[in-house]
């Protein structure tokens, strides 16, 4: 079939290339508008921008549209690429405003109002990630968007205070009041890991 | 970050989540692991917050990703086909002519796979041998189409027949007027019969795309 046949010439990464390898296929596109290179590129990040847009309460609908609204500026503007950021920031920062554009449309609260229902929680799962898992669902729901992604992308995405910084358009000194916020809020709802760091201070 | 060394409490805890990720600077990597090697309070929060880490990584692949992305990347790729498509002068006017070497491989697959499943004489295209890398493809020599007319981008699955692809076109009042694109897309124009009787891009494409004989319909915008 024919669409089967754009994805078997599409070479696949599997794990994110370093920066200088991406940049290449970056200017492939630029220069050449490779659709292989491009393909790679987006296979490259659509895991990890699902998973952070999800984060961020985008409609599961909306995920698709978003990430390819992302890349569709990325094939219309990657000539204009100079490399001032890591590449990674340049394309999570697009999805990253991209989303919140999608969020203002749908209107979507980017905070729980509804109360805490710690019942929800299994405590029959013996399963302590399981558990962990369930807990911290909850206390992430809990948190402004801002902060969700502040630990998104330094736990999950394993970004440096820079590069979160770049990626959310804010000062270095914002990102680590974000986290701080952040770390404050989840200790008082995930029991396990506040216990961790509670038990000690 | 900076060349003094702050040694203070409360620097070195902001600093902790890029400590339990590893990506401290590493400007600042001596004073805060010194720090927190004298104070029990960071050592247990940098364990807490790796815990954490570790509990956000084991709950965030999303299942579905993987089986979503082609079908993802096929849509976006039929999007800027049709904008180029529409826009011809946009593309010749950008720095460097696109050379496409890899599209074009993919076209001619494309081309190949398509014609095998629906015969040559099918929408009134004529099969040619590829110059020299002996590849069959199509030419364009299609209808020619009505200007504005609402057309649909649209593929069919490996296992539709002529007849079966005839039916659901001519059922729809849809006639080719072009494709394979590099995705395997057909570009597929509205008769203006069906327009006339209510038919839009956005409803043919939407009955279409339930058809288990189609695996992409999309309206093309104008």
């Amino acid at each position: 079939m024919a669409l089967k046949s754009v994805e078997s010439q599409a070479p696949r990464a599997p794990v994110p290339g370093p920066d200088a390898s991406e940049r290449e296929l970056l200017e492939r596109v630029a220069k050449g508008r490779d659709q292989a290179a491009f393909r790679t590129l987006y296979g490259n990040y659509y895991q990890r921008l699902s998973r952070l847009l999800a984060r961020m309460s985008v409609r599961r609908e909306d995920i698709e549209e978003v990430i390819n609204d992302t890349f569709w500026v990325i094939w219309t503007k990657a000539g204009e690429f100079r490399g001032a950021s890591q590449l990674s920031t340049w394309i999570i920062g697009i999805a990253y405003r991209r989303a919140l554009n999608a969020l203002r449309r749908a209107k979507i609260r980017p905070v729980s109002d509804e109360p805490f229902d710690e019942d929800s929680i299994s405590v029959a799962s013996t399963d302590e990630a399981e558990t962990d898992g369930q807990w911290l669902s909850l206390g992430l729901s809990r948190l402004p968007v801002e902060q969700r992604m502040a630990l998104e992308l330094t736990y999950t995405l394993g970004h440096s205070c820079e590069e979160v910084a770049a990626i959310l358009d804010c000062p270095v000194n914002t990102v680590k009041t974000r986290l701080f916020r952040a770390r404050e809020t989840l200790k008082q709802v995930l029991p396990s890991l506040a216990g961790m760091a509670g038990e000690n201070s | 970050m900076s060349s003094r060394i702050p040694d203070t409490h409360a620097e070195a805890w902001a600093l902790l989540p890029w400590l339990a990720n590893g990506r401290i600077q590493a400007s600042d990597r001596e004073w805060v692991e010194a720090h927190v090697a004298g104070c029990e309070e960071c050592r247990a929060e940098v364990a807490a917050q790796r815990k954490m880490a570790t509990a956000m990584n084991r709950s965030a692949t999303p299942e579905e990703a993987a089986t979503d992305e082609q079908r993802s990347f096929n849509r976006l790729w039929a999007r800027i086909e049709a904008s180029e498509s529409a826009s011809p002068a946009s593309v010749a006017a950008s720095e460097a002519r696109p050379t496409m070497r890899s599209s074009r491989t993919v076209r001619w697959l494309a081309a190949a796979v398509v014609i095998q499943g629906f015969g040559l004489a099918l929408f009134g295209f004529n099969a040619l041998r590829g110059p020299s890398e002996g590849i069959v493809t199509v030419t364009d020599d299609a209808p020619a189409s009505r200007p504005n007319a609402p057309t649909v981008s649209i593929a069919f699955a490996p296992g539709a027949s002529i007849g079966t692809v005839n039916t659901l076109l001519e059922h729809q009042g849809l006639s080719i007027v072009s494709g394979p694109g590099t995705a395997g897309n057909f570009t597929a124009e509205l008769s203006a019969d069906a327009v006339a009787s209510g038919a839009s891009a956005n409803s043919v494409a939407d009955v279409m795309a339930k058809d288990p004989n189609v695996t992409f319909a999309q309206p093309i915008q104008h």
